[in-house]
């Protein structure tokens, strides 16, 4: 046990080193997020509610989550293209292993991003200060694992070319169906319906809904939250399985 | 002592058979070359026996643990180093060497030890400080091979490990691998026929998964009438079995 948290820790460390010295991670998944904060909210928040800080921070927060997909499975595919990861299989570590190594070394990026956009955001518009923003925080980890399984998945899947457009689809996705770009009640019902079947826009529903106050926790907070952690569990499954298959494919 | 003892070794896939049902026995502390044409079966090979690959028939020890109800163990014996360069890019050659040492348990005090070791054994303390992606392709396979040796194997796999470095970065390679040669047990697969007559204690000869061949350069040169392993390799693959 001790043997293997170490092991998860060593990988974790190199997974963290390796992904914060791409530039352009860096671009991506914080200053591309914050710019559109600052630029959306100072051109758009007088002529639609969308664009309050209230409801802008935390879909940004999860916005800059979907980014995570992207250089997880990034990670994973050049790993596999290097023949790094084939190297690492012959080592005592285990499959679960490499995975929470990759998993965890995203979770602290993700609390990152929760908490410099949501303090950029507070210190735009004070009012969002408070309790909830807490509750936001903590709960951004939570949606950050639904994109870093995704990531693990895609990465498991995808060649190294492959992986960049298959990740844009994450990215693309999170912007069209979390429905925080553009106000949703003009759209038809099927559609909206459709918005919530995936886990986009409950994972922006569920940021926004514990920042601004919950009072209907059923269909604010459990709901959303449920959606959530069922697609996350399903996609850490298929990941888990994926990436396995490929250890026997070498 | 025999190192490796391989029974009846198999993997077939759906429509060919990789490796068809090998037998053989290296000793400890040899270094084997197993030579052959692509497809020939040497990587497939080398991935059973260090258990990255599970055959579909026949088993392998090595030292005594096998390769299917003990791959565990196995690899605790055993580490490679692929023909492709397998580095963590972002990562100094230090951070790659303490990774892999931490990896493969060692303490702090041990991995000092190791890193010191692998410095000396292929002088890359001159460019500990800089990124892998930033070496050159001998470097980085120069650093590919000491991350192979720092878990101390019993049992080495290096899988052309001179592919597509050039001329004087593959000599300096030789050198390497010659320096290791008597302190663990080396299989190399290679496509370079001087590479096998210049390191090997014995060579074997794969075609279409089969061994065609295995003995001392002398036995194979008696065996083919030919002067040199490569006349001797071509003579082979292109002609038939010579396994006495």
């Amino acid at each position: 046990m001790r043997n293997s948290l170490s092991r998860i820790k060593t990988l974790t460390g190199r997974n963290i080193k390796e992904i914060l010295r791409d530039p352009l991670s860096l671009i991506l998944m914080i200053l591309l997020p914050l710019f559109m904060e600052i630029l959306f909210y100072f051109i758009f928040h007088n002529l639609t509610s969308q664009f309050e800080m209230k409801y802008l921070a935390p879909g940004i927060v999860v916005f800059s989550q979907a980014f995570l997909a992207l250089f997880t499975g990034q990670l994973i595919s050049l790993d596999r293209a290097s023949a790094f990861l084939t190297r690492l299989f012959v080592s005592k570590a285990r499959p679960h292993e490499f995975i929470l190594g990759y998993a965890a070394a995203l979770v602290p990026v993700a609390l990152v991003q929760s908490v410099l956009f949501f303090l950029i955001g507070g210190i735009i518009d004070p009012s969002i200060f408070g309790a909830g923003m807490i509750r936001g925080v903590l709960l951004s980890i939570v949606t950050s694992l639904f994109f870093i399984a995704v990531g693990i998945l895609l990465g498991s899947v995808c060649g190294e070319k492959a992986i960049g457009g298959a990740a844009s689809i994450i990215v693309i996705g999170q912007s069209i169906l979390s429905g925080m770009w553009f106000p949703i009640d003009k759209l038809s019902e099927g559609f909206i319906f459709a918005m919530r079947c995936f886990p986009f826009k409950n994972a922006t529903d569920l940021i926004q809904n514990v920042l601004n106050g919950v009072s209907d926790p059923a269909d604010q907070f459990w709901t959303p939250l449920l959606i959530v952690l069922a697609y996350t569990a399903a996609v850490f499954i298929a990941a888990i399985l994926c990436f396995k298959a490929k250890m026997k494919e070498k | 002592m025999t190192a490796i003892k391989i029974t009846d070794l198999r993997k077939d896939y759906k429509d060919k058979a990789a490796v068809d049902g090998i037998s053989l026995e290296i000793e400890e502390g040899e270094l084997f070359s197993l030579l052959g044409v692509n497809g020939a079966g040497k990587t497939t090979t080398v991935k059973m026996l260090s258990t990255l690959t599970r055959p579909t028939g026949g088993d392998a020890f090595i030292l005594g643990r096998s390769i299917i109800t003990e791959p565990n163990k196995v690899k605790e014996l055993v580490d490679l180093s692929m023909q492709e360069t397998a580095v963590a890019r972002n990562l100094t050659v230090e951070e790659n060497v303490e990774f892999y040492a931490r990896l493969n348990g060692l303490n702090k005090t041990e991995t000092g030890e190791v890193m010191e070791r692998v410095y000396r054994a292929f002088d890359l303390g001159a460019v500990k400080n800089k990124r892998a992606q930033k070496l050159s392709g001998g470097w980085q396979r120069k650093l590919s091979i000491a991350l192979a040796l720092i878990s101390r194997p019993k049992v080495l796999f290096l899988d052309e490990p001179t592919l597509g470095l050039d001329v004087i970065a593959r000599r300096e390679l030789w050198k390497t691998i010659s320096a290791l040669k008597g302190g663990m047990t080396i299989i190399l697969t290679t496509h370079y026929m001087e590479e096998a007559e210049a390191l090997s204690d014995r060579i074997g000869v794969m075609k279409d998964g089969r061994l065609m061949f295995v003995g001392t350069k002398e036995e194979l040169f008696a065996a083919t009438g030919k002067q040199n392993v490569e006349d001797a390799f071509i003579e082979i693959s292109a002609g038939g079995d010579l396994n006495a």
